[in-house]
């Protein structure tokens, strides 16, 4: 389970999660939408802490850390609650000196201490699983930009997270590949994975998303199912921001 | 060209080669391989959090960069026997471009480091490693293949700066010459003929750079 209760954090001087709470149970699928700037990035990088709140009380999986001012976690703290996540970015970071299988396989190797046969072994049946089974001696430079997102989310799975994080994974991707990355997504999230996915991609979002969340300069101004948010939102702000997002597909 | 000119190339082909493979290459490869530890270890110095360490490391960048190389071997050799530290020549040049080489290569390595996007430490960091197993398996790799260029770079500029061991006694290629030119008093021939020799040096390196450059560059993005 993934909760946050009364998270802020500022860059400086410009506030830029203020007040988030939010809960997700395990086997859950959360999308989070909201215009350019309005904190999503920086709420999911919050979740393996990439970026440290200010305040607030942050809980994955069994790991509890409550920030306030003058707290700093523990090396041992943020290594611990990290492995409780994955995370797929939307410029994949693949290592590019390391082939597919050579990606997946280093959290196993490096951080879980496994031994070479069993990594590997891993990595293949991950690879098998987003449909890169042939790609595992690739270099990310050798794979288009869909397979190459592909090997991200298998390299995050590796380390066998209990939940995922996806911050826009398909907006650096020409069109023609968008589908291939959503339909492993959706494959996961129908074998029950934890999932919180930053995406403007609605038609995904309705199907997939057992919830959905709209921030607006580090709040959220709405929250509920696909349908309630998609069908009914109660602020104007909100509908204003579908409107536009319906208008541009 | 006269015969006796033609003769005293010949003859000081043998001698010249033998100083080169038995005192400018080793003398090169040793203060090479010290300088870039100490590049490597002086560049991770200025990028860690430790405070006294990046000031000193920055002294001594400081320090190297700002005097001449001439000056700081004849510091090491003829000044320090004055506060009791006798070292011989080959020793004392070591150390003088060991010195050189870490810290002119310690501004090559942080930069190669700084150049590897931070997303390569995020998502390191996102799969659970730690700082130094980022370092290890992820940013240095990558910073390694980017740093050849200026190091192998660096590593010419070597072969041709410990001629200036001549200076301190260190009987490398370059005093070897200076040695037969004071017998034959042919300064154009011999200096000319150094001169091949180290162009030759210096051009077997640089496809040595190449070949090096071909190889770390299967695995490059986009
Ligand atoms: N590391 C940072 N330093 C300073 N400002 C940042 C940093 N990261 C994000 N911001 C600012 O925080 C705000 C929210 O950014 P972000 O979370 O990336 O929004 P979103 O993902 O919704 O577009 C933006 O105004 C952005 O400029
Ligand atoms: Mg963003």
């Amino acid at each position: 389970m993934i909760e946050v209760q009364n998270l802020h954090k500022s860059f400086g001087a410009q506030k830029v999660l203020r007040g988030i709470d939010l809960r997700l149970d395990k086997g859950k699928v959360l999308v989070i939408i909201g215009p350019s700037g309005s904190g999503k990035t920086t709420l999911l990088r919050c979740f393996n802490l990439l970026e440290q709140p200010d305040i607030g009380t942050l809980r994955v999986g069994e790991i509890v850390l409550d920030f306030k001012e003058g707290f700093k976690p523990k090396q041992e703290q943020i290594l611990k609650l990290r492995k409780q996540s994955g995370m797929v970015f939307q410029a994949y970071h693949l290592f590019p000196h390391m082939t597919a299988a050579g990606n997946v396989m280093e959290g196993l190797i490096t951080v879980q201490k496994k031994n070479k046969a069993e990594a590997r072994r891993v990595s293949l049946e991950l690879l098998e699983r987003v449909g890169l089974g042939n790609k595992a001696d690739s270099y990310p430079h050798m794979l288009s930009g869909g397979q190459q997102q592909r090997v991200g989310i298998a390299r995050a799975m590796a380390v066998n997270p209990e939940v995922l994080l996806f911050d826009e994974p398909t907006s650096a991707l020409d069109p023609e590949l968008v589908g291939e990355v959503l339909r492993v997504m959706k494959s996961l999230a129908s074998s029950g994975m934890t999932m919180i996915v930053v995406t403007h991609e609605m038609k995904f979002a309705a199907e997939v998303a057992d919830r959905i969340i709209l921030m607006d300069s580090g709040r959220i101004i709405e929250e509920g199912s696909p349908q309630e948010v998609f069908q009914n939102p109660k602020s104007p702000r909100a509908a204003q921001f579908l409107n536009i997002l319906t208008e541009n597909k | 060209m006269d015969e006796r000119k033609v003769q005293i190339l010949m003859d000081s082909l043998l001698p010249l080669l033998k100083a080169a493979v038995a005192f400018t290459v080793p003398l090169t490869l040793t203060s090479f391989a010290l300088g870039l530890v100490l590049a490597v270890i002086t560049a991770l110095v200025r990028l860690s959090h430790w405070r006294i360490g990046r000031l000193v490391a920055r002294f001594y960048v400081w320090i190297i960069r700002g005097t001449p190389l001439l000056l700081q071997l004849f510091i090491i050799f003829f000044g320090l026997p004055s506060i009791g530290i006798i070292l011989d020549p080959f020793i004392a040049s070591v150390i003088g471009f060991s010195l050189s080489v870490g810290a002119y290569g310690s501004e090559i390595v942080r930069a190669a480091i700084q150049s590897i996007s931070a997303g390569q430490w995020e998502a390191a960091y996102s799969i659970g490693m730690t700082r130094s197993q980022a370092l290890r398996r992820i940013i240095l790799p990558q910073a390694a293949r980017v740093s050849v260029p200026p190091l192998a770079n660096a590593f010419i500029s070597l072969v041709k700066d410990t001629s200036l061991a001549a200076s301190i006694t260190y009987v490398e290629m370059f005093r070897t010459a200076q040695e037969i030119v004071a017998i034959t008093f042919e300064p154009l021939l011999l200096y000319s003929e150094a001169g091949v020799l180290y162009l030759m040096l210096s051009t077997l390196l640089s496809g040595l750079q190449n070949f090096l450059e071909r190889r770390l560059s299967r695995y490059t993005t986009r």
